[in-house]
């Protein structure tokens, strides 16, 4: 078990890729606290520390870190995403979006930094979004950009007592993507051409990108710092214009 | 005009994007010697634009040691290199063969090593008083696969490491070096991929398939040959002083975003 006496908090762990890291990590051995808004998921296994909490709330979270008695793997998964052009986008949309994938993760890392334990590893979740732009996520996309360069910035200021390394999904089986293509005009189609721009002709799934959070949280990733890793099944290594498909 | 009195050499420069650069290189007031393996270039047309034509197979070492000679005894030294001639197969690795494998990088890479290597002392000498440059052809495709072009995108990425490695060598003696990576521009090599078999057309007519092209590009449409050569007339100019050692996309956004699914 790679994670064997490790503690670790994961953001956003009610379901898709949080979910997927907790049950990770449970399986390799670590202690796992994990958070959300609202209460305790009903199947979340027993041995998982549940705190109902808010990443914007910086009382809420530096209260948190007070009361953890030290912690060797953060990872900051929670997240929004608004569907929406910089022109449509409100000041609620905003504070939402910045509120939770910016200073929620801030957040967390002000809090953590200083009682992480020597070797400590923090796992950023940034997105291929915030290299290349998907439409209509202007602040996503700007939000993930911001977690790729906090990612840097900690492994620079922080190293060598702490390593920080961001993962960046591509398209992840979960809710969301379902969600995405049910709106689609038709919804078959939709899947078949995006299926068809992933090398391996899939797309993640939780427990991909949480395989990647293994080995980062490991030891075997011990020179592993300041790093953006992507788990995109291939997609962005290909060109937007893949003329085999219009 | 921004090249006044300055002598450049365009390699490919009879070719799609060659003959645009060469043009602006006139009307902006240089000495410009197009080399290119025939007058007519890929184009297949030949008109007396006011450039000194010379014979330059970019893969040979005399080819290239003799247009430098040209230069030498006609102008003295070289302000400017342009390292545009290029060549695109459009297969997998398992269907290149050896020789086109071979080909691809005599051409991309070694074309640019050799020209540049044998151009570097006529360069030395344009650097009293401003700087020399050279301006490479990477590809954006250096950055992001296309598919069924191994080939290709291999020597790009090449010529994006060679570009830096040369910058880093050579800016202390006065001589800048850049790659521009164009996306997509409507030159021979491009309608060459959308006609040609295996690039997948999927039924579609070539102006349809052109259509779907230009609406994938944030700016709807794909480059021209001019859009390249404003950028490198630019790189080229005193203007562009500081600017070395650079990959310069210019795709009309087309690698800014993710893939375009149809939702």
């Amino acid at each position: 078990m790679r994670l064997a006496g490790k503690r670790a908090l994961v953001t956003g762990g009610r379901q898709g890729i949080g979910r997927g890291i907790v049950e990770a990590f449970l399986r390799e051995g670590a202690a796992v606290t994990t958070c959300g808004r609202g209460p305790r998921p009903d199947n979340l296994a027993d041995s998982v520390i549940w705190y109902s909490l808010d990443v914007t709330d910086a009382e809420a979270v530096a209260e948190l870190a007070h009361t953890t008695d030290g912690t060797d793997i953060l990872v900051n998964n929670a997240g929004v995403q608004v569907e929406k052009t910089v022109a449509e986008s409100t000041d609620a949309d905003w504070d939402a979006v910045i509120g939770t994938n910016c200073k929620g993760v801030f957040n967390l890392c002000r809090a953590y930094i200083p009682q992480m334990s020597e070797g400590g590893s923090i796992i950023n979740i940034g997105s291929i979004s915030g290299t290349v732009a998907d439409p209509s996520m202007a602040l996503y996309n700007a939000s993930k950009a911001f977690v790729h360069g906090l990612t840097r910035s900690i492994a620079v200021d922080h190293g060598p007592r702490i390593r920080c390394n961001a993962i960046c999904p591509g398209w992840i089986e979960t809710g969301m993507l379902e969600a995405g293509f049910e709106l689609a005009t038709d919804p078959k189609a939709a899947k078949r051409d995006a299926l068809a721009r992933h090398a391996m002709r899939r797309f993640g799934r939780p427990e991909d990108i949480a395989s990647m959070a293994v080995w980062l949280a490991s030891d075997e990733a011990s020179f592993a710092t300041g790093q953006l890793f992507t788990m995109d099944g291939g997609m962005t290594a290909a060109s937007p214009l893949n003329p085999g498909l219009f | 005009m921004m090249l006044d009195g300055k002598t450049a050499l365009v390699t490919g420069g009879r070719g799609g994007i060659g003959r645009a650069i060469v043009a602006r290189f006139l009307r902006e007031g240089a000495r410009v010697y197009a080399a290119d393996l025939t007058p007519e270039g890929s184009l297949a047309t030949h008109d007396d634009d006011g450039s000194i034509f010379v014979k330059l197979d970019v893969t040979k070492e005399s080819d290239a040691i003799a247009a430098m000679e040209q230069v030498a005894e006609n102008a003295g030294q070289l302000d400017i290199l342009v390292n545009a001639a290029g060549i695109e197969i459009e297969k997998t690795i398992e269907e290149t063969t050896l020789e086109e494998w071979n080909l691809s990088f005599a051409v991309n890479v070694t074309g640019t090593f050799l020209t540049s290597k044998h151009a570097l002392p006529l360069m030395r000498k344009a650097t009293k008083g401003s700087t020399a440059s050279i301006i490479n052809f990477g590809s954006y495709d250096g950055f992001i696969a296309d598919p069924g072009l191994a080939a290709y995108c291999a020597t790009k990425g090449a010529v994006h490491a060679l570009t830096k490695a040369m910058a880093c060598d050579h800016g202390p003696e006065g001589i800048r070096v850049n790659a521009i990576c164009p996306g997509y521009v409507d030159t021979p090599m491009l309608q060459s991929f959308f006609t040609g078999d295996g690039s997948g057309g999927g039924g579609k007519t070539i102006d349809q398939l052109q259509q779907a092209v230009r609406d994938v590009h944030p700016m709807r449409t794909y480059g021209t040959p001019d859009d390249i050569a404003n950028l490198v007339n630019w790189l080229a100019s005193d203007e562009a002083r500081y600017a070395s050692g650079q990959l310069w996309v210019l795709d009309g956004g087309l690698s800014a975003q993710v893939q375009q699914m149809k939702l």
